[in-house]
């Protein structure tokens, strides 16, 4: 006998086959559970199921995908193939496709049990798929009619050895309503959200008994490879320890190091304020150019200038055409900006490459970018405390025509520093910088010109 | 309570006996379905007092037992089956949702399942308690 202690200790989980999602769900969904997946008509709900399904085909037990009365079986199989994720070969043998919609609507929602029953002691199911069982729910004459089913259906699935799947047209509403999501130990809500000419898809989880997961909302594409899916960042388990570095790095702007004491400490975050023409992009670009000269990896990030002009820029400030060597780019139209998902890019790109200095070119573009302001902010300090922890230091341009500090309350949370740049044009247009805060060091306090010379910013 | 076994688990053919305690009706009617399958005769109880007096009379030679089932617990059922000399030798595999492995063994238990129920394992465990009783009996014989 295995001691009690460690088949505790082991409680089985059923990946999913994206890594992603088996991330937000602490290693999958538990082994021999039943879970829904729900959301509006389009949400994507099959294909997460079948690309789960298709993930676990194999072994010496099928996977049944039961049909109800939503959609024809030949309808599903059809939309199945168009997706990478589809393998012929184990279609009929390790996954099974099959329709109980006939005993449906010969027998009402009563034929449901059987049906399972028969399936389970027959051909032995790992996974089963009921898709939809809202509309077995549509079905139902009564709410004791509805419960005597479940009753029945829930005590074969938790009975067998089996992980089953109630895939369904639910909104969050019924959640408190149906007597099936008392039944189901997982529940996954996927939703589409408008915004603007975009639409956003957005899955989170419910509940999850006996689980940790990550809450929140998590931001997914679909494709033909079926569901990608962009983890909400959050903070760091251990925050960073900030009074151990002490270690500074020059920010490649002649004259701003010393009005740092020494330029800026290493991993902390600094957000770059002032209008259009005050030099930002600039300042931004030699700090990266800067790295690079070190031997630390860059990272460019940036909506507003497309490739091509971020191109000439750099060109200028080095002297020479051609690529920027130690310096990734990433570019993205702000028209096709979708936070979450671009976010989780940079941040993995990142740690992939072990960058050290990262610039965010503006972060105006992902605040109009954002559907949830809030969450973006959050985004963004959680971003800049992994970074962090990482020793990544990092600088965010905002295009800004003053500072008011007081109505960025925001803004200073989650940026160490915060320069500003000003562009005077009355009279002769000068250029200003000016240190609004240094978080724990000693700093200069004045406004400064800055000055373009060689085509490269200084401090005057 | 004896309940009657589902008619795919009625098996009163040579198969060797088998007795099934267990609570939830759809448990039963699995382990019974796969048990019967398997080629041995199955009986089914709902109740631990039920089990122990069909373990007395029709002398099967696994009890299956649910921890959690009314009357007499499956632990309790597992002692007092061991400390029965009638009974002592019938073997006892417990099948529960509790982890109790360990509780089980002290209790006397031959075997221990964690539900849900796994065909294959139900039935090698059964199977391969069986053979140990085949083993015995023919030790005895001799």
């Amino acid at each position: 006998m295995k001691p009690a202690t460690s088949e505790l200790a082991t409680l089985a989980r059923l990946e999913t086959g994206n890594e992603k999602l088996d991330m937000i769900l602490g290693g999958g969904f538990p082994a021999s559970s039943i879970n829904i997946l729900m959301g509006e008509p389009g949400c994507g709900k099959t294909i997460v199921a079948e690309s789960l399904v298709f993930a676990n085909a194999g072994g010496d037990r099928p996977i049944l995908y039961l049909t109800t009365l939503s959609e024809p079986l030949d309808k599903i199989v059809r939309y199945l193939q168009q997706f990478t994720f589809y393998d012929e070969a184990k279609l009929g043998s390790h996954v099974i496709y099959e329709s109980v919609g006939d005993d449906l609507v010969e027998h009402g929602i009563a034929g449901l049990a059987p049906r399972l029953k028969d399936a389970i002691t027959s051909i032995r199911p790992k996974i089963i798929v009921i898709d939809s069982f809202k509309a077995i729910h549509d079905l139902a004459t009564s709410v004791p009619e509805m419960r005597r089913m479940l009753f029945e259906v829930a005590g074969l699935l938790t009975a067998y050895d089996t992980t089953a799947f109630f895939v369904g047209e639910y909104s969050s509403h019924d959640m408190a309503r149906y007597p099936e999501f008392a039944v189901a130990d997982g529940v996954i809500e996927l939703a589409r959200d408008k915004l603007g000419t975009r639409d956003e898809r957005y899955l989170r989880v419910l509940k999850l008994r006996g689980s940790s997961y990550l809450e929140g909302l998590h931001a997914f594409k679909l494709s033909r490879d079926g569901i990608e899916v962009f983890p909400r960042l959050t903070t760091p388990r251990f925050p960073p320890q900030y009074t151990q570095k002490t270690e500074r790095v020059s920010t490649g702007t002649g004259g701003l190091d010393a009005l740092f004491g020494g330029g800026m400490p290493r991993g902390r975050s600094t957000v770059v304020l002032g209008p259009t023409g005050s030099g930002k992009t600039t300042l931004g670009l030699q700090f990266v150019l800067e790295g690079a000269r070190r031997g630390e990896p860059g990272l460019y990030v940036h909506f507003e200038e497309n490739p091509t002009q971020l191109a000439e820029h750099v060109a200028s400030l080095e002297g020479r055409a051609g690529k920027a060597d130690g310096i990734g780019f990433i570019y993205r139209s702000p028209v096709e900006l979708q936070i979450d998902s671009f976010v989780s890019e940079m941040y993995e790109t990142v740690r992939r490459e072990g960058v050290k200095r990262v610039v965010v070119d503006a972060v105006g573009e992902l605040i109009v970018a954002a559907s949830d302001q809030q969450r973006l902010v959050w985004y963004l300090y959680a971003l800049a405390q992994h970074f962090a922890a990482r020793d990544v230091t990092s600088v965010f341009l905002y295009e800004r025509s003053a500072l008011d500090v007081p109505d960025e309350p925001r803004l200073s949370a989650l940026a160490d520093n915060i320069l500003q740049l000003d562009v005077d044009l009355e009279g002769k247009a000068r250029r200003t910088l000016r240190i609004v805060k240094a978080r724990g060091i000693g700093h200069d306090l004045e406004r400064h010109a800055l000055a373009i010379a060689n085509g490269r910013l200084t401090v005057a | 309570m004896i309940v009657p076994a589902t008619d795919s688990s009625r098996s009163n053919g040579p198969g060797r006996l088998v007795l099934v305690a267990e609570r939830d009706s759809a448990t039963r009617s699995l382990e019974s379905h796969f048990l019967a399958a398997s080629g041995v005769s199955v009986q089914c109880v709902a109740d631990g007092q039920a089990a122990l007096e069909l373990a007395k009379s029709a002398r099967p030679e696994i009890v299956i037992t649910e921890i959690l089932i009314p009357r007499i617990d499956g632990l309790a059922l597992c002692r007092r089956l061991k400390a029965d000399a009638e009974t002592s030798d019938t073997r006892v595999l417990v099948v529960s949702v509790l982890a109790a492995a360990v509780r089980a063994r002290e209790a006397g238990a031959d075997g221990f399942l964690l539900k849900p129920i796994s065909e294959d394992r139900l039935v090698a465990t059964v199977k391969n308690l069986l053979s140990q009783e085949g083993s015995r009996d023919e030790a005895r014989d001799v």
